[in-house]
């Protein structure tokens, strides 16, 4: 991978992590209301994932999905101010405020929003991957998932039906190595959720989800057997997430130590950069404006106003008007 | 499998163009319209198990697959949850899919892509996603079907805002009501109660809708209004006729769209007679005659003679045995007995 290419990516994955780092500030400060599930750790995966995306394609966001929301506004000429804005739940948000976090939601960027139920949008990943299909688009149906959703009913039928349809889904699973506390080798069959995948017949690859130039070559090579026509991929991108469970942190320190020290994706990807040519200043810069550009996106969402109240009410369904208070 | 004693054939006469009415079975009147729906939308799909080639358990898409292939009349593994999120996933992109589970009492199995995926798309995402799609399930007991194929399940999705809910008792709302589901934007849970699926009637030949959320008054009368749906409909028009020789003079509506429901007609049908018999073949604690019954009683009560009288099933599981399944069901007499009461138990 060149230079810029590298950079462009490393920029992305600041941008994650300044948004995330700023909003989980905001959160503790009881400024963003609900609960919060932060993308801090996982930003290469995401970076790469948003890279190969078109505004065509279609991906269903996991519960960590702030940062690919983001990365498709900026990608598709979108507004990044308004995911921050349906975080703080306001009218300028993406969904009015109706959704939030984990149902942020931008069709016009290929965002077809997170669904709170894990595992839900396996099963209608496939319809929209049948529909590409009959209209012999070659779009990409992608489902972003996590190790935890795999303990789903709706994995099997998934990818069952991808596979015996030949639908063009691209099955994203970050396996972080928790479904909240439980470990993912407690919780499954395999620790490696790839091997859950395998029977169905369909090309399956394990990689590493912090390496930024790994997972952005695999999820090419992903994305353009899907574009030929050639039927579903599976990638597990192992991972790690910084953000510890409701009770506090839980791993062993080093476990902690070793992926935010030694495995971090944007640590591991400048260094990578400093051998590329590019030089410590220059890294320093694009972290200051992912920072910078952070806080204007979270005055822009605090300044804006609530909801008007009427929108509790609108859009419950397409031929009704539902009565309000 | 097929129960011996449920219907299985779409033969008989088939609508003629250019409006004209013929006499027709309820599953061929289904078979009509999907017939005439697949042809005027393109976008428009069939899914479910084995209604290819088989034409489903109940026949109700018989010969679709051979006019229509196998891209849009698509057979799938016992899977209803990736049924239905094809469905909603598909929808979401402009498709307008038909899905056919097989039976209503499966449901459990898709719920989750019913309840939260299809009926909350427009709203959380404030209107930027519809999910024009029409799940049709089989429903309802009366033939032995026994604890898990005779169910009626109206009552499981009446909490849940955003979905709509289709009830057709005879063969041209059948066929009036299909159509219209299809071409509705929002999500549509369609009820066939399986003992109507033999049921003939006038039906109007072409295309043809029928209003959703809009009932239909059955039969006018002054005495006592029976709001009835499905199955409960025919046995309220013979309970009405047995009532009549009393000299008891019964409306009935059927209420066709359960959600959202049409209350102006049937506060208007009791604004006239004063009493009222709500009869729906699911369990009572919590139906929708609870909720029927709330209503009339919150928006006539000056207007009432008498308390709302409810006939449902009783509040047990469904069992195989003819006799007891006979016990928990109600019936023609349950609804004569029940305009008897609210006659007596009125100023």
């Amino acid at each position: 991978m060149d230079l810029a290419m590298m950079l462009d990516l490393y920029r992305d994955m600041w941008l994650i992590r300044a948004f995330e780092l700023g909003l989980e500030r905001e959160f503790k400060q009881g400024n963003v209301p609900g609960m919060l599930h932060t993308g801090l750790g996982q930003e290469a995966t995401q970076a790469a994932l948003a890279a190969h995306l078109e505004a065509s394609d279609c991906f269903f966001p996991d519960h960590r999905c702030h940062g690919i929301n983001v990365l498709a506004q900026q990608r598709h000429g979108g507004d990044g101010e308004r995911i921050m804005a349906e975080l703080f739940g306001r009218a300028t948000g993406v969904c009015s405020g109706k959704g939030g976090s984990l149902h942020s939601a931008d069709p016009a960027v290929g965002n077809f929003g997170c669904n709170a139920v894990e595992g839900a949008y396996m099963a209608t990943v496939l319809g929209v991957a049948l529909a590409s299909k009959l209209r012999e688009e070659p779009a990409v149906a992608c489902a972003i998932i996590g190790d935890g959703t795999c303990g789903r009913g709706e994995f099997h039928e998934s990818l069952n039906m991808a596979a015996i349809w030949d639908l063009p889904v691209l099955y994203a699973c970050l396996n972080n190595g928790y479904a909240i506390m439980t470990p993912v080798g407690q919780g499954h069959a395999s620790a490696d959720i790839v091997d859950l995948a395998r029977g169905y017949g369909f090309p399956c690859e394990q990689l590493d989800g912090n390496d930024i130039e790994e997972c952005y070559d695999k999820i090419e090579n992903a994305v353009a057997h899907i574009r030929a026509g050639k039927g579903p991929y599976f990638l597990e991108f192992k991972t790690w997430r910084w953000q510890a469970a409701f009770a506090g942190e839980f791993r062993p320190e080093s476990e902690v130590k070793y992926w935010k020290e030694d495995h971090d994706p944007i640590l591991m990807a400048g260094e990578k950069l400093v051998e590329l040519g590019a030089s410590v200043e220059e890294l320093g810069v694009i972290e200051k404006e992912a920072r910078e550009v952070t806080e204007e996106w979270i005055s822009y969402a605090k300044e804006s106003p609530m909801p008007d109240l009427a929108k509790a009410t609108a859009n419950v369904y397409v031929g009704w008007e539902v009565a309000g208070s | 499998m097929i129960a011996a004693n449920t219907p299985a054939s779409v033969d008989g006469p088939t609508d003629g163009p250019g409006g004209k009415k013929s006499k027709t079975t309820f599953v061929r009147a289904l078979n009509d319209a999907l017939d005439l729906g697949m042809e005027r939308f393109p976008e428009m799909f069939l899914i479910g198990e084995d209604i290819a080639e088989m034409g489903g358990d109940f026949s109700v898409t018989k010969g679709l697959w051979a006019k229509y292939g196998q891209e849009r009349v698509r057979d799938t593994p016992l899977s209803e949850a990736a049924i239905v999120g094809t469905c909603v996933g598909s929808s979401m992109v402009g498709m307008r899919p038909v899905a056919e589970i097989m039976f209503a009492d499966f449901v459990g199995e898709c719920y989750d892509q019913i309840v939260n995926t299809a009926a909350k798309m427009h709203y959380m995402f404030d209107g930027q996603f519809k999910a024009p799609l029409v799940i049709r399930t089989a429903c309802g007991g009366g033939f032995g079907g026994g604890p898990h194929h005779s169910q009626s399940v109206e009552g499981w999705f009446m909490n849940v805002p955003g979905i709509v809910i289709v009830a057709p008792s005879n063969p041209a709302d059948a066929k009036g009501l299909l159509l219209s589901s299809i071409e509705s934007d929002d999500p549509v849970l369609f009820l066939e109660h399986k003992a109507l699926y033999r049921a003939r009637g006038e039906v109007p030949g072409g295309y043809h809708t029928t209003p959703l959320g809009r009932a239909s008054v059955a039969r006018q009368g002054t005495d006592v209004t029976v709001v009835a749906t499905m199955r409960m409909v025919p046995m309220a028009l013979t309970a009405a006729e047995e009532a009549a020789k009393e000299g008891v003079s019964v409306e009935v509506v059927d209420l066709r769209t359960i959600r959202p429901y049409d209350a102006a007609t049937i506060l208007e049908s009791v604004a006239k007679t004063g009493r009222v018999v709500v009869a729906n073949e699911a369990p009572k604690t919590g139906g929708l005659g609870a909720e029927l019954s709330a209503r009339i009683h919150e928006e006539c009560f000056a207007e009432l003679l008498g308390p709302v009288v409810r006939v449902d099933g009783l509040d047990t599981p469904i069992p195989f045995s003819v006799p007891l399944e006979e016990v928990v069901l109600p019936d023609e007499a349950d609804i004569s007995a029940a305009i008897g009461e609210a006659m007596r138990n009125s100023r």
